[in-house]
């Protein structure tokens, strides 16, 4: 498809014209800038477009700064949809429902945690299962697992991993209403029942980082953020619960394609009709599997907290540790816009993008209300991870949406020829990162050079003023599946 | 179900599959004299994503039944069967011993539990897709191209 079709806006966006592909219903507009768009994929503008056909898509088809070609809808790709003639697609949720990232505050600045940083590595690296294979700590039998599935984060407080003011500072409160167990297949159930409480592999993490940017000195401090301040942030989401929940539903939504006659220009995005019952089917289903993530975030936060207060022989008050957010980037929610002029319902995919409310907004907890919603970008492990605010232009723009992190821009095998004779691990050991991962190849898969620069990345969403940057924290631990 | 199996001249080690590199993911070429020969190698060719199949012994056994209107959702529900038996159970196939009639397959999968104190950890395959999927005979030989989500 040629490139020279695309029409730079301004600084930082590129419209994929409704003329790009036949069937298009609208445009296509991506967040990026001239350095990120030489990195552009033929294949992901096409998956642009693609969505752009899609029946009751509302406003443009999205793409965040970190695009790059994912199952049928890009990854960093927005689409939102008319919930009387729209669709819901599991390809514009992904394989790892609600996958996202959480981060955590302390009272601790670099200084006292630099000379035991190596330990606390190890002791998180023992505390958090990790890695292919590995089996959590919780055993859910299955009453349980119904429980973890309506209740999210919910049922980790109530079972002993952290505390109900965590919830309020958890996207939709750790917990969407409307799961419904009955929808899940015993796979599903047999694939998360020893994965509770699991970082899992890939680009999940958990990280140990300080701040060392403020950009924004009154939100940081509306935040509990400060310079040299120690972070924790766990990025990771459903699971094997999860992939089996997408698995089993593109099944079911490869038939409802047939059965209710939409055309698509890639089976991938196999759909159906939101007010269908395959797609309430699937909606009910996919909520489940969110929860099971939101639960998994909030027992691997008490890991942490436990980890250090091992490790630096410290209490709970005296480390000062606690929730400044969680996010989702990888989920499908039916949520109140207002598209020209009128306030409507939308079904808004976010797959690898991650809602970013502005101040105001009634999903807000009240301390962050004057603010805006934190929105938590984790960037390789090497370089840095950011804290943005939501704003008003996102909603305006972007359906409340923003960027999620770096994207790749090395193939596996690239990176693992790349980092050929070299010792990763050294490498970011002599940077100050010291890192503990499962896989053998891990490190050279995830090794810096095979992500986009996150900075450029948060450099154009902040720019196009869809969220705003607040902090920039860097890491020094690192935990790897 | 009775199936009577041809018996042919396998394909050379390097022959039955192959990765291919893909941004973010992974894919398989895997090839085939048969059909039941080339949804051997695609199994064999995951769990060699997953880990080192040369440490596992065939000592556990497990039986597969699916079907599918055709060999290409076939192939990928197959694959998908195999996930779930690593992911919720850490059961690694090493010996496939599969039937195909029409598009039912059957299988008896020889292979052992996953160690990760033992066991090499390599991917974790969340799922096989559609994706770029495709399934051709090409000269005698049967050649699919699958790309996993990691």
């Amino acid at each position: 498809m040629p490139l020279e079709k695309l029409r730079r806006i301004n600084a930082v966006k590129i419209e994929v014209p409704q003329d790009y592909k036949p069937g298009m219903r609208t445009k296509g507009i991506i967040y990026v800038d001239e350095v990120l768009e030489k990195e552009l994929e033929a294949q992901s503008i096409a998956q642009v477009a693609n969505v752009a056909t899609l029946p009751g898509i509302v406003g443009a088809s999205l793409a965040m700064p970190d695009i790059h070609t994912g199952y049928g809808f890009t990854i960093g790709g927005v689409a939102a949809f008319d919930i009387k003639d729209g669709i819901i697609s599991p390809g514009g949720v992904g394989y790892d429902i609600n996958c996202g990232v959480r981060l955590l505050r302390s009272n601790l600045k670099k200084e006292d945690v630099i000379p035991r940083v190596k330990d606390l590595v190890e002791v998180l690296y023992n505390q958090i299962p990790s890695g292919v294979g590995s089996k959590g700590k919780i055993r859910l039998g299955h009453e349980d697992e119904r429980k973890l599935l309506l209740k999210g984060a919910r049922w980790a407080v109530e079972n002993g991993f952290g505390s109900r003011e965590d919830l309020e500072y958890t996207e939709s409160g750790g917990c969407i209403d409307g799961a419904d167990p009955d929808l899940i297949s015993q796979r599903a159930y047999e694939r998360g029942r020893a994965q509770q409480g699991t970082l899992g592999s890939g680009n999940h993490f958990t990280e140990i980082q300080y701040i060392d940017e403020i950009y924004d000195e009154k939100a940081a401090e509306s935040l509990g953020l400060f310079r040299d301040q120690i972070t924790v942030m766990i990025h990771t989401g459903s699971r094997g619960f999860g992939h089996q929940v997408c698995t089993d539903f593109l099944e079911v939504m490869e038939n409802a394609v047939k059965k209710y006659n939409i055309e698509l220009p890639d089976k991938e995005l196999a759909c159906a009709p939101y007010n269908s019952p395959e797609a309430q089917d699937y909606l009910s289903a996919m909520k489940a599997a969110a929860n099971y993530a939101w639960a998994n975030r909030q027992c691997i936060m008490h890991w942490v907290k436990e980890s250090f207060m091992q490790v630096l022989n410290a209490g709970p008050n005296a480390l000062g540790m606690s929730l400044i957010y969680d996010v989702a980037h990888n989920i499908a929610k039916v949520e109140e816009h207002t598209v020209g002029g009128r306030k409507v319902k939308l079904i808004v995919h976010r797959k690898g993008a991650t809602r970013a409310f502005p101040p105001g907004h009634p999903e807000l907890p009240n301390a962050y209300k004057s603010i805006g919603q934190p929105v938590l970008i984790p960037g390789d492990m090497g370089r840095a991870s950011f804290v943005l605010l939501g704003t008003e232009m996102a909603m305006q723009e972007s359906f409340g949406s923003t960027c999620h992190g770096a994207g790749r821009v090395m193939s596996r095998h690239q990176a693992i020829k790349r980092a050929k004779g070299r010792s990763i691990r050294r490498e970011m050991e002599d940077k100050g990162i010291f890192v503990r991962s499962a896989g053998r190849e891990t490190l050279a898969e995830e090794m810096s050079e095979a992500y986009k620069d996150i900075s450029n990345v948060v450099d154009v969403v902040h720019k196009a003023g869809i969220s705003k940057k607040v902090a920039r924290l860097r890491p020094i631990g690192v935990i790897k599946g | 179900m009775h199936c009577l199996r041809l018996s042919k001249k396998q394909l050379d080690e390097g022959r039955k599959y192959e990765q291919l590199d893909i941004s973010g993911d992974v894919g398989l070429r895997i090839r085939g004299n048969t059909m039941e020969e080339l949804f051997e190698n695609a199994a064999s060719g995951m769990f060699e994503l997953i880990t080192d199949t040369s440490q596992i012994k065939a000592e556990d056994k497990r039986t597969v039944v699916i079907d599918a209107d055709n060999y290409e959702t076939l192939l990928i529900r197959w694959l998908n069967e195999l996930v779930f038996l690593f992911d919720a159970h850490n059961f690694v196939g090493k010996v496939f011993d599969i039937c195909l009639s029409e598009t039912i397959l059957s299988a008896v999968v020889r292979g052992a539990y996953f160690d990760p104190k033992v066991n090499e950890r390599r991917l974790l395959v969340k799922a096989a897709t559609y994706h770029r999927l495709s399934l051709t005979k090409k000269d005698s030989e049967w050649e699919a191209e699958v790309v996993f989500d990691i």
